[in-house]
């Protein structure tokens, strides 16, 4: 090691940025050459005088007088427009958003007394790609023609201003609405039950789903591929009711041996979740595996954290039942 | 055993933070709030230690969650929230950095807590501390010159220092706030040292 590159790794090592091979290296080199002693002794120096000037801790006045300015500045924010909203819909839903390709043009002209927009109703975006994939599907289902209405609009991909002018030109994606019937076979209403599960903001529609899904996976009809299992985890982990939580736990339990991610959704539902009786749920279902590090690890927090007194005795109990594993 | 205890408190945290930024992305305000709380501190001892004034540090937290509020729909999990939102901070920082190099003369000026300005030449000990050598490394006298020093830096150079030495940063993440690679980051308080080091010789 040259004293160039040995004086680089004095600074990475006195910031405990050099990888050990590193530094062992460096220690040898420092041992015969006391230029390089001498180069790490004015670091080492350097570091302590630039401690005397401080990071002081922002003082409470400064904090609050901070966040008081804050707030009155986000207060006054003006609302956001429709077409800001919906932009901003669509940027967070990108990743999911495929909407089918049947897209319009449309002008518009925007002046003092807005034109007509009518009423949109924005449908879900990904309903749209599965119109899709029921379409190529059709063998083993029956598929009506639309019902009634007339097509929905998914989202707007672009609304672009003509300069010096009135005109705004706006794309978007329509929707169809469609029905479809089929066997729980069908990889096309598995699809579709997989979606509901997430997306519908009807709490009833989410149930029946999850409820179907969780049904095959228990029937140990494959379950993984179709990443059905994948939807249960996230029902588990977001759904705001408790029921169909409760429904995607029940449909995981066959897979909690042999799927570690599994294993992990249920302790952390076991950790977070505010229901009782699906703390309660997840602590059997994880009979299976008591004797795993990490779930033991997670029962020794519950049996001491938990609000509830009944789930502290049963973790306890769990834990005494199965001896430690080395 | 480290490793399996940390993945728990992980899933813990992580818990938690994600549903309040899935909400505040949603559009709740009194979850962008929660998250404000969570992190205003160290914005504000960051923005607090760099620029030496409360006025500044209060600019740039708020130019900071008001673009964390604008921007929030754009944040997609890959990183860290933290390294999100201190990203941000250190842009903003380093805006503040250029904007002083350009407006400062040659003479270094400090501000105190009123904001009035320290005349460096006037801090030099007067002839009875020159026969007492001690108390010319008053802690007073030693912070300003430190802080001096520290104006002599690049912007990028202040800031690889002030993360690393001052807030304790990993090279590694320090890139990442940074939008370079942690070599870069190595190099750059390398860099960074070496000056300090020419600057604060007359002080052994």
């Amino acid at each position: 090691m040259n004293c160039e590159v040995a004086h680089e790794r004095i600074v990475a090592a006195a910031y405990g940025e050099l990888p050990d091979e590193q530094a062992h290296e460096l220690e040898r080199h420092l041992m015969g050459c006391p230029e390089c002693q001498e180069d790490r002794e004015q670091l080492l120096a350097l570091k302590v005088l630039a401690n005397a000037h401080p990071v002081l801790e922002p003082d409470a006045n400064l904090v609050a007088r901070s966040r008081l300015r804050l707030e009155e500045a986000l207060d006054a924010l003006p609302p956001k427009r429709w077409y800001e909203r919906l932009s901003q819909r669509m940027t967070n839903n990108f990743a999911s958003m495929q909407a089918a390709p049947v897209a319009a043009c449309l002008l518009l002209v925007v002046g003092a007394g807005a034109g007509s927009l009518g009423g949109y109703r924005i449908a879900q975006s990904r309903a749209a790609r599965t119109a899709q994939t029921i379409q190529t599907a059709q063998a083993a289902a029956t598929q009506q023609q639309a019902e009634a209405g007339p097509a929905e609009v998914a989202n707007i991909s672009s609304i672009v201003r003509q300069p010096n002018s009135q005109m705004v030109e706006v794309r978007y994606n329509q929707v169809v609405p469609q029905r479809i019937q089929g066997s729980l076979n069908d990889p096309a209403i598995r699809q579709l039950l997989m979606l509901a599960s997430e997306n519908s903001t009807s709490a009833g529609v989410r149930d029946d789903s999850v409820g179907l899904l969780a049904a095959e996976c228990r029937a140990g009809h494959a379950c993984k591929a179709a990443g059905i299992r994948d939807a249960l985890m996230v029902a588990l982990r977001y759904d705001k009711n408790e029921g169909v939580r409760e429904k995607a736990l029940k449909g995981l339990e066959p897979y909690v041996g042999e799927d570690v991610r599994v294993r992990d959704a249920v302790l952390e539902a076991l950790l977070n979740d505010g229901d009782a009786r699906i703390r309660t749920a997840a602590i059997n279902i994880l009979e299976p595996v008591e004797a795993d590090t990490s779930v033991r690890q997670v029962l020794h927090s519950v049996a001491n954290t938990d609000q509830n007194p009944h789930i502290r005795n049963v973790s306890r109990q769990v834990l005494s039942r199965v001896p430690e594993i080395q | 055993m480290n490793g399996q205890k940390s993945a728990e408190e992980r899933m813990q945290a992580r818990a938690p933070e994600m549903e309040l930024i899935r909400e505040a992305q949603a559009g709740s305000r009194t979850a962008f709030d929660a998250l404000v709380r969570q992190y205003e501190q160290q914005v504000l001892r960051l923005a607090l230690h760099l620029t030496g004034s409360e006025h500044d540090a209060e600019d740039i937290y708020q130019e900071a969650f008001l673009k964390a509020f604008r921007y929030i729909g754009n944040f997609r999990f890959e990183c860290s929230f933290y390294t999100w939102i201190y990203r941000i901070v250190t842009n903003l920082c380093l805006d503040q950095l250029r904007r002083r190099k350009t407006r400062r003369e040659d003479r270094a000026v400090i501000l105190d807590r009123s904001g009035d300005e320290i005349d460096l030449l006037a801090s030099v000990p007067d002839g009875r501390s020159f026969s007492n050598p001690a108390k010319e490394l008053d802690r007073k006298v030693l912070g300003e010159r430190i802080q001096e020093a520290l104006t002599k830096l690049t912007p990028r150079e202040r800031m690889v220092f002030e993360l690393k030495h001052y807030q304790g940063l990993r090279l590694r993440t320090i890139g990442e706030m940074l939008n370079t690679t942690e070599e870069t980051a190595k190099n750059t308080l390398f860099r960074a040292t070496k000056k300090l080091r020419t600057q604060l010789a007359g002080l052994r």
